[in-house]
């Protein structure tokens, strides 16, 4: 339902009836504030290693390099098999798995120490939906072709699920949160737009469809509301809702994964 | 219940003893009649020049009555641009006297009005935080498109907020946008808006009267919780036929009105229609060629006059806009409304107005994308019965009661998907609501300095089956599931709203006023887009969702200079308002059975200074408006349970709008606005999830958009007066100085320098120039 965003039509007015609405980069005062711990925890139905990764915020002003926290303890438990994996920091703030595996149906504990904190929480895998196709679609916006690509399954009825997509365009991921849920769609043949930047005749794209559970869905969910330019439209902007405790910012998703390939004709 | 019982007994014997007293006296009554037109005129000021504190206001129908001893005397009928009508009665039974006030030729308006000598209702009236124009005022205020808009110039005025840039949305004093009661012809209009909020719902040419309560209103209103807007419509010339019109850059206005029998019945139907769409057909580009962007309003309304005793009126609404792009998506969304009343006089100190009143808002999406045919419907209906008694008991007593009773039906949403659709049909439950109330006033004076308007109104919401019914624990998993049948009631919101207000006067040309009013508001909109958007959510009160109420008190002192041409007034209010509504984070607000788990509760207060000062006669005419206000929100689980700036926060407001009449054919007309930025959440730091860069937030609406400002100019020209037809031409420019003013902030990563980031702020409107012809015949 993601075209009932009054964001998409109001520039749309914007162009067609005023055409001059403007934009420009100023300054703002953001306060500084201490930096708080964020941790990225990934466990899949593919082979290992999983990768934890635990960064700090910083400010605002500050560039863009993101310190890793070194020197944590990373655990990460299959609860169903009554399993233990004790992470290795591969660089800093990096931490890989050794042995575990990911199952579909296994639910797993994530426990982060660091910095005299403990943080956990607990994912599930949920079970596979099989990715059809991949298929591409041509639209005219004004005046010129936009093409997205479109994800084909068929969502299991009966059954909760949720999805997760990654584009890979030529080898390199594209940024930007795919998601969907059958809350309005259960049993449904299913044909979801991957909305990008248009895609261009010859391009092999990559898609990654990835299965995850509601704790993890709701992440990114929430994340997509305040990235990618979706901040302009949310009344208050808030931290998206994690999975992990202890008032971690990050996500620990387990999930299934898949991966289809096709190139733009 | 016993205690109101109680109470409402007291009042009724209390108001009795009143009555009985009253007998002694002779009424004038009748009503106030434009000459020209016929027009019935509202809140026309009629007094005896022998005693001229017997005195009252034309009411929403033009009738007044007003009683005194036997005797000779000089009855003197005034309005502010029209010639005072002076009329020498002897008085020795009960009088019927109807006036027809001549307008003004503009030339002479300096001379006459201050020959006026009493012009100060504004003073002695006990009626605070009110504020009426008249539509000669709004007409020379210059406005963006140069589409003239009452809810877009009502915006000028103290305690009264715009919700943003060219936007016919408002907040006052610090309540939300959904807490405005807003009546056309009596009828509510959940969305008062067109194009996203771009331009009001109403059509000005068909508008008589505008009045807006901002919080001391009547005990006869009721329903929200921060101001009540009540606006009637044009009754239509009753003497000749008349055609006028406009012809705007967005917008084209044509009204049609006449007599159905000479100075008995007439009728009036008005009309808009935007035609960007028209422009939209011109390009070579098919996906704008395919896509639609248009609103159109009529008004229409017709009243007959049975006898001396007996008027009937009956109204209607029709508005409807249209977005659609390239036949992917499409909107349509409008209100309707139909008023069918009936005055009656039961003899010439008691007045009636039974009205029957009907309102719907609707929505429709349709989304056709890929294999997706979706149809999305949503309607709220309200069928209601106003019954209005208006009692003249004497000069010194006004009683006014009745009752109303209005059944909502909401139909929160049908989808209605084809087979081949990503997503299924669903039906969200339907709501049905009765809203009762029955109230009763009593304005009166008890010395020649003080009046009192005191009343209680006492509200019943009954939420109604069939349905089921969930109760939440506080994480928002169902705990209860209770099921209705049609008919059955589920639950009961008893309320009694005391209003009481009064004025003190001090000398000829001062007053203090002071006043208390609780309001109850039961329909909430649920909103989280930073846009007036028409897919907003109203949901009744339930057994999760409270009442909302609000108290108010508030102090003011009033005062008039230079022969009443100057009026000035300062209030200072305190709101309290408990069961406030805010959202979760992420929370799931479209196509959700269970929408009320996604909500939040908890109270506010808002306060504030609110300085006015009016110049209303002379070549040039204006006001200057400053607001000094505070608005605060506490709510569990937003910004750790701590008071919180709400959104519509703005310290300062100022507002100057100057009009000034060159000569017989130039007017001219500018306003300048200033407002403290609203109050906005903004990143506290930044972190790199999934690849890209998050911002981190630590508080809620902790921080503040840049302060607004902006100038508008207008001029309007007056063309040669032909015999049968007059013409005019308005040029405004919007934005003087082409500020750009922030509409959004958004942060992201600079595209030339990613390890950086920037905040980017957008801008909506610089230097909007528009061109507007209007004639009439």
């Amino acid at each position: 339902m993601k075209s009932l965003n009054i964001k998409w039509i109001l520039p749309f007015i914007g162009f067609l009836v005023f055409n001059t609405a403007c934009t420009k980069v100023i300054d703002i005062n953001l306060n500084d504030a201490a930096p708080q711990i964020i941790i990225e925890g990934n466990i899949s139905s593919e082979s290992g290693p999983y990768q934890v990764q635990i960064s700090k915020t910083i400010n605002f002003s500050d560039a863009n390099i993101f310190p890793g926290v070194t020197g944590a303890t990373v655990i990460i438990s299959d609860i169903t098999d009554e399993m233990k994996d004790t992470l290795t920091e591969t660089s800093p703030g990096i931490y890989k798995t050794k042995n575990i595996l990911g199952l579909i149906g296994h639910s797993y504990q994530l426990s982060v120490t660091a910095e005299g904190k403990t943080y956990t929480a607990i994912s599930t895998i949920p079970s596979q939906v099989k990715l059809d196709t991949i298929t591409f679609q041509k639209t005219n916006r004004f005046g010129k072709v936009h093409i997205n690509s479109v994800v084909n399954f068929i969502d299991p009825a009966g059954i909760v699920n949720y999805y997760r997509f990654i584009q890979t365009i030529n080898g390199v991921t594209k940024e930007g949160v795919h998601l969907f849920s059958d809350r309005l769609a259960d049993g449904k043949f299913i044909n979801q737009q991957i909305n990008s930047d248009s895609l261009e005749v010859g391009n092999i794209v990559k898609i990654e469809m990835i299965c995850l559970d509601k704790g993890a869905y709701d992440y990114f969910r929430t994340l997509r509301q305040v990235t990618g330019g979706n901040n302009f439209q949310s009344v208050s902007p808030s931290n998206p809702i994690s999975n992990i405790s202890n008032k971690a910012l990050g996500y620990f998703s387990a999930h299934s994964t898949q991966r289809k390939q096709a190139v733009v004709k | 219940m016993y205690k109101i019982t109680t109470l409402l007994i007291g009042i009724f014997c209390f108001v009795f003893s009143i009555i009985i007293l009253a007998q002694q006296n002779f009424s004038i009554s009748g009503t106030v009649k434009d000459y020209k037109t016929g027009e019935l005129m509202i809140g026309a000021r009629i007094y005896l020049k022998e005693s001229p504190t017997i005195g009252t206001a034309s009411n929403a129908y033009g009738f007044y009555s007003i009683s005194a001893p036997p005797g000779s005397y000089t009855l003197l009928v005034g309005f502010s641009g029209y010639l005072q009508d002076t009329t020498k009665l002897v008085l020795n039974n009960n009088i019927t006297h109807n006036i027809e006030l001549f307008e003004q030729a503009t030339e002479l308006q300096e001379v006459v009005i201050s020959s006026e000598k009493k012009h100060n209702e504004n003073l002695v009236k006990p009626i605070m935080g009110v504020q009426k124009l008249t539509i000669s005022e709004i007409k020379n205020v210059a406005v963006i498109f140069g589409e003239k808009d009452v809810l877009k110039t009502i915006q000028l005025l103290p305690g009264i907020k715009s919700t943003g840039e060219g936007s016919s949305g408002f907040y006052v004093r610090g309540g939300g946008a959904d807490q405005n009661l807003i009546l056309l012809d009596e009828a509510t209009i959940y969305n008062a808006s067109h194009l996203l909020g771009f331009f009001s719902a109403f059509n000005s040419d068909a508008i008589k009267d505008l009045t807006v309560y901002k919080g001391a209103m009547p005990a006869e209103y009721g329903g929200r919780l921060s101001s009540v807007v009540d606006i009637r419509m044009n009754d239509g010339n009753s003497k000749d036929y008349h055609a006028s019109g406009g012809i705007g850059l967005i917008a084209s206005r044509l009204n049609l009105e006449g007599p159905l029998v000479k100075d008995k019945g007439s009728f009036i139907i008005s009309g808009r229609r935007t035609y960007a769409d028209v422009f939209l057909m011109l390009s070579s580009d098919t996906t704008i060629k395919k896509s639609s962007l248009y609103f159109y309003d009529l008004n229409l309304k017709a009243n007959y006059k049975i006898n001396d005793k007996n008027r009937v009126y009956l109204s209607g609404y029709f508005g409807k806009d249209n977005l659609g792009l390239g036949g992917n998506f499409g909107i349509d969304y409008g209100n309707s409304t139909a008023t069918a009343r009936w005055n009656h006089l039961f003899n010439s100190r008691m007045f009636s107005n039974t009205s029957f009143i009907y309102s719907n808002y609707n929505y429709n999406i349709h989304i056709v994308n890929g294999t997706n045919d979706i149809i999305i419907k949503s309607k709220i209906e309200d069928f209601s019965l106003k019954q209005d008694f208006q009692y003249y008991v004497n000069n010194n007593n006004k009683i006014n009661f009745g009752l109303n009773i209005i059944k909502h039906k909401l139909n929160p949403g049908v989808i209605d998907a084809s087979a081949l659709s990503n997503f299924n049909s669903l039906t969200l439950q339907s709501k049905y609501d009765y809203e009762n109330a029955i109230y009763l006033s009593h304005e009166f004076s008890p010395t020649e300095r003080l009046r009192l308007n005191y009343g209680i109104r006492l509200s019943a919401f009954t939420i109604m089956g069939p349905g089921n019914f969930y109760t939440y624990d506080s994480t928002g998993l169902t705990i209860k599931t209770d099921t209705y049948n049609s008919g059955q009631s589920v639950k009961t919101y008893f309320n009694l709203e005391p209003r009481f207000s009064a004025s003190f006067q001090i000398n000829e040309i001062s007053s203090f006023k002071a006043s208390y009013t609780r309001n109850i508001q039961n329909l909430h909109l649920l909103s989280n887009s930073a846009t007036t958007n028409p897919t907003d959510l109203w949901i009744p009160s339930s057994l999760n969702v409270k009442p909302e109420i609000a108290d108010q008190v508030a102090l003011g002192y009033y005062r008039n200079f230079n022969d009443n041409s100057y009026e000035f007034s300062s209030e200072i209010y305190y709101k309290a308002l408990q069961n406030q509504i805010d959202y979760k984070n992420g929370a799931e607000l479209r196509a959700n059975d269970n929408v009320e788990s996604q909500l939040l509760f908890g109270k506010g207060r808002a306060y504030g200074l609110e300085l006015f000062l009016k110049k209303k006669t002379g070549k040039l005419t204006g006001w200057i408006s400053y607001t000094l206000a505070r608005v605060e929100k506490q709510i569990e689980g937003i910004n750790s349970g701590e008071y919180y700036p709400a959104k519509q926060d703005q310290t300062h407001n100022i507002a100057i709008v100057g009009i000034y009449q060159l000569n017989n054919k130039w007017t001219l007309s500018a306003n300048w606005v200033y407002n403290t930025g609203n109050a906005a959440t903004f990143p506290s730091g930044k972190y790199i999830i999934n690849g890209q860069t998050a911002f981190y937030y630590t508080e809620r609406n902790g921080y503040r958009f840049p302060s607004y400002h902006r100038l508008d100019f207008a001029a309007t020209v007056l063309g040669k007066k032909h015999k049968k037809w007059e013409d005019s031409w308005t040029f405004s420019l919007y934005n003087v100085y082409g500020r750009q003013n922030a509409y959004a902030i958004t942060f992201e990563d600079n595209p030339d320098d990613t390890s950086k980031t920037q905040a980017v702020q957008t801008a909506l409107f610089r230097w909007v120039p528009s061109v507007t012809y209007n004639f009439k015949f």
